[in-house]
């Protein structure tokens, strides 16, 4: 591995890092989008910030750059408090004219500027070890490098400063204005903090890409975790391995290493969407297959509670009488068997005092309409599950 | 009686949804130490009411005082339990976690809860009958449970005045009853708790103050005197008739 290959790794994963965090209260916050908007509006801030200092590497660019995200939060936020247009409705209006702006001036002043419009779109990681940071002729290292680490550095240490008022005004707005800690102030921290970011990935992935690193690994933590700290945790882990195997798969494919960590980012939400254990597609299905079986069962059990004529109890008579599909009907019957919970005589079905005691327990709870509570009672009863 | 203490007062409070009023000229003295229902019809302006009391809506006029001093400067004195609707209950946190919110306040900004901060959670979730739930995601609570998570979080924040957004909405009878005694013990031990309260026919059983609301104030009082079909036909609009059982 070459130095520079290692640069672009470690300028890729800083960024993961740093727009992991404040993705992960976007997302909780319902607010995915608003990074979209703010990546393309800050655009005419950069342009302007260029214009002043024709510096691509000044703070100033980050500022203007940044302020006009916060612009942007605030004139979605105007319009739609006029209840005049939706929410959402808001945000597209807003940042396709924020960047437009950033378009023209750019078209406007191609000659002396060298921005332009693919690498704002789609940024260009493999640039970012050329330009260096210089002083006194001693080289720093790549400047991107400082960007995204001075601004990781900021967002880590305001993490650990607001963790709680920002947990409690993303969980409960109402509660920590009465607790004193102002929703409005931690929104727009947040939002300042999401714009600041977005500039400082901007370089390495562009505008288009930046929205992939802050709300791909959050979603995908998300389906993972009950728990907030493990979410910013596991969003980190997933935006740094998906940065890192990205550059690797770029330099497998010959291809864009932004597009690339953007496809692994996708194929790890993916896997976990299909594959989580508790929220995973697979395991949802499952579930509610279960439940269906689990609840053809306690039908079948009241059924032959209630009966005690043999007739009632015969098992062609069963299948016409419920009304069930012979599938289902035998897989209800093979349950209960499993299950010790009735015997077949002669093709008549019986309680056993394990099903009737269940079955007891189970009328008692619908009476009291407690329905809820005889899934824990399965634990006890069941040996197979449905 | 003699001379009675209020707990909170409020003038002439007029609250507005884009500059249509939804609280006219409210004026509202609690006195301390009681058990007070809110009641009134939907949109009524009920939890309007104590949102503009908590400032978590700006009044378009009037001012409210908690002992004598502006909300802002009281806000360790008041505890706050929001409907249970308010929030996004598949927030990745566990009850214990929610519990310990009720702390914050007491913490200011920027310092984290420690050890103290988790015993006095434990302990109001002991009171409510949680503490086996602790370490439980609370999207995997019953809906009585989460609304007891609620009265935990607001027991943390040991106050002296509770404000209650319909605690008992959507809750089955065994957690009424054990919120209910939650309250008369709060009552008992000098607190003054308000409850948004919607079902008429427990009001003279569960409280012992009551605030009729409709937009406009209608009447405020002991429930023993002012707890009346003529009360309840001002607010309700129709002709109401509640049998009033001792």
């Amino acid at each position: 591995m070459t130095s520079a290959q290692l640069e672009i790794q470690l300028i890729a994963s800083l960024v993961a890092i740093a727009c992991a965090i404040p993705g992960t209260f976007l997302v909780l916050r319902k607010m995915a989008l608003i990074s979209d908007a703010i990546s393309h509006s800050i655009l005419p801030g950069l342009v302007i910030g260029f214009f002043i200092t024709h510096d691509l590497g000044s703070p100033l660019l980050i500022i203007m750059a940044a302020l006009s995200g916060v612009i942007t939060v605030v004139l979605v936020e105007f319009i739609q408090k006029t209840k005049l247009v939706k929410e959402d409705t808001a945000i597209g209006l807003v940042f396709p004219a924020m960047f437009s702006i950033g378009v023209i001036l750019i078209s406007k002043n191609a000659n002396d500027i060298h921005l332009d419009t693919d690498v704002v779109l789609l940024g260009e990681l493999a640039f970012a070890p050329f330009d260096r940071l210089l002083i006194d002729g001693m080289d720093f290292g790549p400047k991107s490098l400082w960007t995204i680490g001075v601004i990781l550095l900021i967002t880590l240490s305001l993490l650990f400063a607001f963790f709680k008022e920002l947990k409690i005004s993303t969980f409960d707005a109402g509660l920590a204005t009465a607790l004193g800690f102002s929703p409005v102030v931690l929104h727009y921290g947040l939002m300042s903090v999401a714009s600041v970011t977005t500039v400082g990935a901007f370089d390495a992935v562009g505008a288009i890409l930046v929205v992939a690193l802050m709300i791909a690994p959050a979603a995908t933590a998300y389906l993972l975790t009950d728990n907030l700290k493990k979410m910013l945790l596991l969003s980190v882990f997933f935006g740094v391995f998906s940065a890192i195997s990205g550059y690797w798969l770029a330099h497998w494919l010959d291809a864009s290493i932004s597009g690339s960590m953007t496809t692994v980012l996708g194929m790890v939400f993916l896997l976990v969407y299909l594959f989580a254990p508790k929220r995973g597609l697979f395991s949802v299905l499952y579930r509610n297959k279960q439940q269906q079986v689990e609840v053809s069962l306690l039908t079948f059990l009241l059924h032959l509670n209630n009966h005690t004529e043999k007739s009632e109890r015969h098992i062609n008579h069963l299948n016409e009488h419920i009304n069930w599909q012979k599938v289902r009907s035998k897989s209800v019957v093979d349950l209960a068997l499993r299950n010790n919970m009735i015997t077949i005589d002669k093709n008549i079905i019986s309680l056993t005092e394990k099903g009737k005691s269940f079955t007891d327990k189970a009328i008692d709870y619908i009476i009291t309409n407690d329905d809820s509570k005889i899934e824990s009672i399965k634990e006890d009863f069941f040996l197979f599950r449905g | 009686m003699g001379k009675q203490k209020f707990a909170v007062t409020v003038d002439d409070l007029t609250v507005a949804y884009n500059y249509k009023p939804v609280l006219w000229d409210i004026d509202l003295a609690i006195p301390e130490g009681v058990l007070m229902a809110i009641v009134g019809p939907n949109g009524a302006g009920k939890s309007t009411l104590i949102k503009a009391i908590l400032g978590i809506i700006d009044p378009i006029a009037g001012s409210v005082s908690i002992y004598g001093k502006p909300y802002k400067k009281q806000r360790k004195l008041v505890g706050y339990v929001p409907q249970k609707g308010s929030v996004d209950w598949d927030f990745p946190t566990t009850a214990l976690d929610v519990v310990m919110m009720g702390t914050y306040g007491s913490l200011g900004w920027i310092k984290r809860p420690g050890k103290k901060e988790k015993k006095t959670a434990l302990e109001s979730l002991e009171k409510v009958g949680m503490l086996s739930f602790k370490d439980r995601q609370i999207s995997q609570l019953s809906g009585g449970q989460q609304q007891r998570v609620f009265l935990a979080r607001a027991l943390a924040q040991d106050a002296d005045i509770y404000f209650m957004d319909e605690p008992f909405q959507g809750v089955d009878a065994t957690t009424e009853i054990a919120i209910i005694n939650i309250l008369k013990e709060l009552r008992k031990k000098g607190k003054t708790v308000v409850v948004v309260h919607h079902d008429l026919q427990t009001v003279p059983e569960y409280f012992d103050w009551v605030t009729f609301l409709n937009v406009k104030k209608i009447a405020t009082g002991p429930v023993k005197e002012i707890f009346n079909d003529d009360n309840l036909t001002k607010t309700y609009g129709i002709n109401y008739k509640v049998s009033v059982q001792k």
